[in-house]
Order: C-alpha cells, then structure tokens, then sequence
C-alpha cells in the first residue's frame, strides 16, 4: 500500500516536474530579493510610490512567466539523428522546430537533450514559420543512448528565471566503436585456391562473377545493381546478386564472454576495426558474437550493420560460448580470454601481449606469409 | 540598428527618464541634472570605442571619488540632506557607464543605477511627472530587458540575423501594459497595513508650510519652506465675497498652551454658542462649494461663522464637536456645501457684550508659567480700556504696528521661546504672532484660543474658483463675546496669506495641470488605509453587496431589481463561453479551418451549404452553376480531402497554396453569387 502511494505519488512530482520547470537566475533571484527589500520598505514607510514601485517589480516577475509560457507553448518539433557516428566523432542533432503560434515568436529557446551537454539553441522561430537548428556533442564510448525526453528551457523575455518543460520526444543514438585501431588482416590467396579464412570459393577479387539471383536491396549495396524492372514492378527496391559476393569472406567472430571494461571495449574495437579494413578492401564480411550473428555482406551498409552489432553489443560471462555457423578454421577469432583460439583459422588477441596494438597469431600469420 | 546600440538606447532612455522623475520630485538641482541629462543625451548618439572608453574611465575615477567624499561630508561633519549628494554621485556612474563602449558587460549596473534613481525620487512628493516617468520607465524597462537578453544570447551563440522588428518591439511596449495593470492592481489591493516597525522615526529638518494637527512653536535653525500643493478648492454658488484673500479657512481650535505647544483637552466641556447668536451677526450668507484635498485630520474648512454643513456624498457625514469645529466621519477626500454668516457685529455691539454665557474658564484662560514681563506687557497695552473688545484691537494694533513676519524660523531654541518673540526677536510667522496674542489676552482674563486653518487663495478664473494650497496654512485667534460667541481676530501682519488672482494665458494649461496633480495627490501619494477601505466599499457596492453603509441610507427593497453583481456574473459568463467557442473553433486544424471558411463564403454566396452538405456535392453545385470560382474551390476540397481523409499532413507550401486559393475563392464568391431558382410560371 505504503509503495502504490509513493509510487502515484512519485509519478505525479515527475509529472508535475515535467510540466514546467522553474529555476531562478543570478539576475532573477537579485530581482526578486529586491522585490522583497521593496515590499518591506513600502509597508514600513507607508510610501505610496514604493507600493507602486513594488507592483511594477511584481509586474515584471508576472510577465516574465506569461511570456515565457507562450514562448514554449506549440511548438512542433521533430528530431533528425544520424544513423550512427563513431565514439569522439562529432555528432550533430538537427531538430526541425515549427511555431504553432499564431502570434507570438518563440526566441531564445535550448533544446537540452538529457545526458547531452551542447544543446541547440532557436533564436527565432516566428509565428506559424519552421527552422532548422543543431547541436553537436562527441560520445567517449560506444554504444546505444536512448533519447527520450528532450527539454525545452528559455529565460526569455527578462534573464530573470529559466523556465524548462519536457517534451516527450523518444529516439536513440548510436554510437559506433572506433574503427581506427590498427589491424592486420588476413589477405586472401588470390585464387590460387580455397582460402583458409573464406566460407566459399570464387572469383578474383574486384570480378563480378555470375549472376546468382535477385535480393532485397540492402542500405550500402551498389545502386548499379539495382534491378529497375523487377524493383518497378513490386513497388520495392531489388538487387541483383553475383556469386562473387560469397567469395573473399571475412567471418569476424566476437568472443563476447567474459567482464565488461576497457579490454572488452578495446576487443570490440578491434573486430570493428577488422570490419573496416575489410571493407576498405572491398572484400565481403561478417561477424559472430556469442549472441548474435550477421550474415556476410559487402559495402558500407555491411559496415554499418556490424558497427550498428557492435554498438550495442554487452560483454558477459555467462554469455553462452561462441558458436560460428561455419567451420571455425574460416574465421577470425578476437577473444580477451584466447580460449579454443586453436580451433579457429586465426586470431587477433585485443590487447595483445604487451597491452599496446592487438597482434595477430598463429596460422592466421604464417598462412599470410605463405600466400604472400 | 544593431541589438546593441538599441539595447544601449533604451538603458540611457531608462535613465533620462528615471532622471526626469527625480528632478519632479527633489525638484530641479540645476548643475548636475543639466550636465547628466546632456551626458546622457550624448550616450544616445555617441558610443565611444574600447580605448576612448578606457581612457574616460581614468576620468570619472577622481570625480567619483570627489563625489564620495562630499557626501561623507555631508554626512558626517555638516548632517545635512544626504540624498542630493548621493544622487549626484549615482548621476556620474549612470553617465560613466552610459558613455562606455557598446561591448561592455555593464547591463545590470545601468539597470541598477536608473532604478536606484527612480528609487530615490520616491524619497520626496514627486508631482505627477513622476507618473509620466514610471509609464516611460515601465515601457522602456521592458524593452530594454527583453533586448539585452536577446542581445547576450545572440552574442553567445553568434546569431547574426535581425531577431527584433518594429512590430516585435511595438508588441514587447504593449506588454508592458500589463506590469503597469499589475503595479495598479498592488497598489490598490496591497493591504495598507500599520506602518513604521522598522523606521527611523524621524522627520526631515526642513519645515514645510501646511495645515498640521497641532500648533506649536520653538522649531529652529531653518526656515519654512512654501508648499504649493492645493488643499482646498471653493466655489461661491452665491458670488464671490469682496475681500476673497482675506478669507479665514477656519479649521481647528485648540484650548491648552503648554508653553511650546497647543493641544486640545480631552474633557472640553461645550463651548459653543447658540447658532441664534451668529444669525444676529447680519443677513448676509456666504454659500460655498468646497472640494478638499484629504489630510490627515478629519476637518471641514470653512468660513466662521458656520451655520451649517451637508454633503451629497454619503460617505462624509458632517459633525461638530464641543469646541464647534466641523469634522466629518468617513472616508475619501470630503466634499460639501458649507454656509457661512458674512457679517460682523459692529464695534460697538461689541464693545457693550458684557455678560452672558462664557464657556469654561479653566480652559480658554489657562496659561503655563510665563515670565512676569509678559503679563505686565497685557496690561500695559491694554491699559485705561475698560471693555474687552478695545484690549483685543489693541493687542492686536501692537503686532501689527511693532512687529514683521518673516519664515525664517529662530536661529536657536534660546530664540524660539514667546517671550523671546515677544521682547526680543520682534518677528516670527503667524504662530508666534496668535499665539502670543492668546497668551496676552489670557493674562488679563479675555476668554481666547488658537484657531488654524488656511488664509486666502489663489482665484482660479479658468475654473471659477478660489484654490487654497498648503501656502496658506495659518494661524489666528478667536476671542469670545457673550451673546456673539467667538469672534475671530488675526495679529499677524501683512506679509502672510497674500494671494493674487491668476490671469495669465497659461492658466489653462495649468489647471488642467492642477487637476491631474489633485488627482495625483489624493490616489497615489496620498492613498492610505482609509482610502483603500472606501474603495473596497465601493466596489461591494457597485458589485450589490449589502453593506452597512447601503442598509441606512437606501431603503430599496430586497430583490427589487438586478443588482450590478448578477450584471457583471452575467457579462462574465457570455465572455467566457465565447472565448470558449473561439478557442474551440481553433482546435481545428489549419486545413479543416480553411475548408469551413470556404463553405461559409459558398453559403453566403447563396448556395446550399449546411454542415450536413458533402465537400464534392459543394463542388458539383460550383460546377452546374458554371461559377468562375469553382477550379480554385476544387483545389481547396483537394487540399482539405487530403489532409482530413488521405492522412496527408499538408507542408507549408501547400497550406499556403490553399490560403491562396481560398482567397480567390471567396472574392469570387463575392462578386458572383448563386443563381437564384427559375422563376415560377405565373398562374
């Protein structure tokens, strides 16, 4: 019973919260102990101009906060987030803002993100117009930042108090894991033969190979691949897919057991990085963790599906044991703990043994001299 | 014009204001008001860079400290009036930083310093120009706010384009009507409670000329200072008098002289006349319209000897107390009609006046110990005389023959003694000079008493009427003569109460003036407990509250009719249900709003265009009346279908469009109504 109440009643002080906020500002709270000294002074003396002058403070204080009111009243807002943004990279939230109002302006308004610290900033947005403004924030680590309040603050028209109301406005940034980290991959034999770490055979590098099918266009596939026809038809976009585009894998395989901290985020930005470099090299790639996988594709969409994985990827030790769909000697093994490395065709070891660049073992490095 | 400049404009405005306000109430220090308001002036138009501003710092400094050091001495070694010297010293900062570059950081101390400014005008009486000031001062205020902080925010996040217009600053002033409704409203509602818990209980070392509860004499080491504020304004119905500057506004009597000061005695038996005795004065009334000023005492001026006094306004009933002054009971400034006897019993009637009633000896002969010389002055002026009519003409011939008024007051309180005045000094104003005649009298037996009240006027001949202000406080003497009662009698001599009739072609200007100022006086500065509380009653009874007031003097039935409360409950109801329909007929979208408008246009053009009649069929009608409108109107419907039933949020473009649209829609609808049914064949 006891919890119920305070739960009611919890919910009702952040409903009331997030109705309006009122803060004061230096110049505001100097204000308002004038006021005060004024008031006091008026009733001690009897002055009447001091009562006048005490209603004209009041005054201000009152129209301060009609008018800051209207200034965050109907106010359409819509938020554009990048798909994602790499960790230190600057990210920049566009919100398009559209008054309403059929009279009033809205001026001096932040758009203040929780857990952001630069907001956006409107300084003019007139009565039924629209504008577009940004904030840029940098992220220091990867992952998903859930947006779900974004909070409407202005001290117009006066300085003299911040007025805040929250707008319930859901969204999420992803934040992607560096792909910077230097990585040495694998190359592959060129074919001269099947590749130690390919999941099939295929042509050469950069061939486009025979004509295999149609697919669901993929954001990050090659617009020239577009079936025109087949997309006009079915009202959906379609590609066309080669089998060239099975040949050359990269399979990265996440070992996503163990403690969540700086090494694991630093074995995730290696697989990250091991996906970049892939992909700079036109080559297909995918990746395993213990819980998820991704199928092998090619182009920046690829990319941006694996960084997507990464991004929201969570180290744990009792995460079940890693289980590639193919043969394990073709893949790439990145794991903290190094466990059943032999059963895979290489591995990168994150942290390495020195703690400083990851270093790339076994077979994996030897089979690279060798094809070299 | 950059933020800058015109936030810099509307602070200097601010204090050329605040400045005007101070100058209607200390009045006008000529220096230092004339060298800041051109300081000011030149901030208005000339805004120096960074490095000339430096260098002007290095100039105010010394000057300020100047400054500060004058009002230390002010203070501490002459006690003089601190506040002129703290003003000026507050007039060279506001300059100072009036006259920096437009990038300083100084938006508070401009605040502060023209609101300390106003702040400090409050200190006096300003007149009305102080209401002109505060007006300014509220719309300027306001727009300088709302600009700086626009102007600080822009600075921070490198705003560069316009983001105030004519219209937003015109809105912005208009608002500030809303601070000046508020300041009203506390200034009227503000509970004026009791007062002074905190203050410093004293009073200015400057007197003042004006009426005053008591008489009393020994302030020194000053002088009286005029005071123009009019307190009385008298219309004569029935003519004016001959002599109208020589009028005694008869206001209070006071019976006991302590030696310093007149006071009334709290058991003062009746002392007055039957009114038969004044009636046998002469046949000649005075009738006079009086409209007075509120003060703080509660009393009806008039010309003595009062017959009677009536008031049209139920909130001022007239009363007399047992000395026979007229005071009244109840609130606000009193007005009424007052008649007076304008005759005077002839010496010699006087002269024989020998027996008969007499009020109480021991209140109109007390004395407080005096030295012997001043009774030996009374018998000495009045010897040989053997009636007391003869000894009051000559004590009063003494004053007017030996002795000169002056408002200097004495040097010293050794010098502000009577029988200083009266052997020594041989000048004073009119409270030493009535004062020292009651004392005369008393000594030799006369029954006597200090009167005040106002001497003269100044005749208003735009207005018609005779304006007494606070310069014409007086003071005078009453001897009683058995079966003629008080007889007033005035020592002072020439130099008081000269009053001259105001012809000039400016006068109309000025009495307009004088009426705003009257207003001014009586419901700001004035506006007091007593003043609040016969408003609230007022207002319960324009609202139909009973009130105790309404239950003794009307005698209107219950029920008898709508009150103004059901009136006013009724406007309030009808105000808000159509702000209610207002409101609800914007919750329509823009694009549904639009499409009512146009069916309206069709329905006023004549065709068939209720609520029930379907878009299409609207247009169908368009098009079999082969109506010029109907193309626009079908990309109106389009716009609406598409938003009211496609699930299409129209952008801004195209709600545009359709506002285009509807415009040309509805002009042609205008100029081409329906075609009207075919007429019916005749049978």
């Amino acid at each position: 019973m006891e919890r119920s109440v305070s739960t009611v009643l919890g919910k009702a002080w952040k409903r009331l919260r997030g109705w309006r906020r009122i803060r004061f500002t230096l110049g505001g709270a100097l204000f308002s102990a004038g006021s005060l000294a004024i008031g006091f002074a008026a009733v001690n003396t009897g002055n009447n101009l001091l009562y006048l002058l005490l209603g004209a403070m009041l005054g201000f204080i009152a129209v301060s906060g009609w008018l800051s009111e209207r200034i965050l009243r109907r106010l359409e807002i819509r938020r554009h987030t990048p798909r994602g943004v790499t960790v230190e990279k600057p990210i920049r939230l566009t919100y398009y803002v559209t008054n309403r109002k059929r009279l009033f302006p809205t001026l001096a308004v932040y758009l203040i993100e929780e857990g952001l610290a630069e907001p956006a900033f409107i300084s003019r947005v007139g009565a039924g117009d629209s504008v577009a403004v940004g904030s840029e924030n940098r992220f220091v680590q990867r992952g998903v930042y859930p947006l779900e309040t974004l909070t409407l603050s202005t001290s117009f028209p006066f300085g003299l108090f911040t007025k805040e109301r929250d707008v319930a406005l859901p969204g999420e940034l992803v934040i992607w894991p560096r792909t910077d980290r230097p990585v040495r991959l694998p190359s592959t034999p060129g074919g001269r033969g099947r590749s130690q770490f390919s999941d099939s055979s295929g042509g050469a590098p950069g061939a486009r190979g025979e004509y295999r099918g149609l697919r669901e266009y993929r954001v990050g596939d090659d617009p020239k691949d577009i079936h025109w026809r087949t997309t006009a038809k079915i009202g959906t976009p379609v590609t066309r897919e080669y089998d060239r585009d099975t040949t050359d894998t990269v399979r990265i395989c996440l070992d996503t057991r163990g403690e969540p901290g700086d090494a694991a985020e630093a074995a995730i930005e290696v697989a990250a990085a091991a996906a970049a470099q892939a992909y700079r090299a036109g080559r297909r790639f995918g990746i395993t963790t213990c819980t998820s996988d991704l199928t092998p594709g090619g182009g920046s969409g690829q990319l941006e599906r694996v960084l997507d994985l990464l991004a929201r990827v969570d180290y744990d030790p009792s995460a079940p044991h890693l289980a590639p769909p193919i043969d394990p000697m073709g893949c790439i093994l990145v794991s903290l703990s190094g466990a059943r490395r032999e059963s895979y065709g290489a591995y990168i070891d994150p942290v390495g043994s020195s703690g400083g660049a990851p270093h790339t073992h076994a077979g994996l490095t030897e089979a690279n001299r060798r094809a070299g | 014009m950059s933020l800058e400049l015109l936030h810099r404009r509307l602070v200097v405005g601010m204090g050329l204001v605040a400045l005007a306000a101070f100058a209607g109430g200390a009045g006008f220090e000529p220096t230092s008001s004339i060298v800041a308001a051109l300081a000011l002036m030149v901030a208005l138009v000339w805004q120096p860079d960074s490095a000339v501003s430096l260098r002007l710092e290095r100039v105010w400094l010394p000057v300020a400290a100047v400054l500060v050091l004058r009002s230390l001495y002010h203070i501490f070694l002459i006690g003089d009036d601190v506040v002129i010297p703290v003003v000026d010293l507050l007039l060279l900062l506001l300059c100072a930083e009036a006259l920096r570059s437009l990038d300083a950081p100084n938006d508070a101390r401009l605040y502060s310093l023209t609101f300390a400014l106003l702040l400090a005008s409050t200190a006096y009486r300003p007149g009305v120009l102080f209401a002109l000031a505060f007006t300014s001062y509220v719309v300027l205020a306001t727009l300088a706010l709302v600009v700086g902080h626009l102007r600080r925010a822009a600075e921070r996040h490198g705003v560069r384009e316009g983001l105030v217009g004519r219209r937003f600053l015109v809105g912005m002033a208009g608002l500030s009507g809303l601070t000046l409704i508020m300041s009203g409203v506390v200034f009227v509602a503000f509970p004026r409670l009791s007062r002074g818990f905190a203050s410093r209980g004293e009073v200015l070392a400057t007197s003042i000329a004006g009426f005053a509860e008591q008489v009393s004499i020994g302030e020194h080491g000053s002088r009286i200072y005029p005071n123009p504020e009019i307190v009385l304004r008298v219309e004569f119905p029935d003519g004016t008098p001959e002599d109208l500057f020589g009028l005694h506004w008869r206001g209070r009597s006071y019976d006991r002289f302590d030696g310093v000061r007149w006071s009334r005695s709290s058991g003062l038996p009746p002392s007055i006349g039957p009114a038969q005795w004044y009636e046998t004065w002469g046949t000649g009334r005075v009738r006079q319209q009086i409209y007075g000023a509120p003060l703080d005492v509660d009393v009806l001026f008039a010309l003595h000897p009062l017959l009677g006094a009536r008031s049209d306004n139920p909130r001022i009933q007239p009363l007399f107390d047992n000395a026979g002054d007229h005071i009244y009971w109840g609130s606000g400034s009193p007005s009424y009609e007052a008649l007076s006897v304008a005759d005077r019993p002839t010496a010699t009637a006087l002269r024989e006046a020998r027996s008969g009633f007499s009020p109480a000896r021991r209140h109109y002969t007390q004395l407080p110990t005096l030295p012997q010389r001043v009774s030996e002055l009374a018998d000495s002026l009045t010897q040989g005389l053997d009636n007391n009519y003869d000894k009051v003409i000559a004590i009063n011939d003494f004053f007017h023959t030996e002795f000169d008024y002056t408002l200097e007051l004495p040097r010293t309180a050794r010098e502000a003694t009577l029988d200083y005045f009266l052997f020594e000094r041989g000048e004073g104003h009119c409270e030493y000079f009535s004062t020292a005649m009651v004392v005369l009298l008393r000594s030799l037996g006369i029954h006597s008493r200090e009167v005040n009240g106002f001497l003269g006027g100044q005749w208003n001949d735009f207005g018609q009427y005779l304006a007494v202000t606070q310069n014409e406080a007086h003071t005078w003497v009453e001897v009683w003569f058995p079966g003629y009662g008080w007889m007033e009698f005035d020592p002072t001599p020439a130099g008081a109460g000269t009053s001259e009739a105001v012809t000039s072609w400016l006068w109309p200007g000025r009495f307009l003036f004088d009426g705003l100022q009257h207003r001014w006086n009586k419901w700001v500065l004035d506006y007091n407990l007593e003043s609040q509380s016969g408003l609230y009653q007022r207002i319960s009874e324009l609202l139909g509250a009973p009130s105790s007031t309404t239950q003794i003097t009307t005698d209107r039935a219950p029920g008898a009719g709508p009150s103004m409360g059901w009136v006013i409950l009724i406007v309030m109801v009808v105000t808000l249900s159509g702000l209610a329909l207002l409101r609800r007929s914007r919750r329509y979208p823009p694009e549904v709003h639009l499409y009512l408008q146009f069916r309206e246009g069709c329905r006023r053009a004549g065709f068939r265009a209720d609520e029930g009649v379907a878009p299409l069929l609207l247009l169908d009608e368009l098009a079999k009346a082969r109506h010029p409108a109907h193309s626009r109107a079908q990309a109106v419907v389009d716009y609406y279908l598409r938003a009211r039933f496609g699930g299409q949020d129209l952008n801004d473009l195209e709600r545009q469009e359709m506002k285009k649209d509807l415009v040309d829609v509805r002009r042609s609808l205008r100029r081409t109504r329906a075609p009207s049914d075919p007429p019916r064949p005749r049978l």
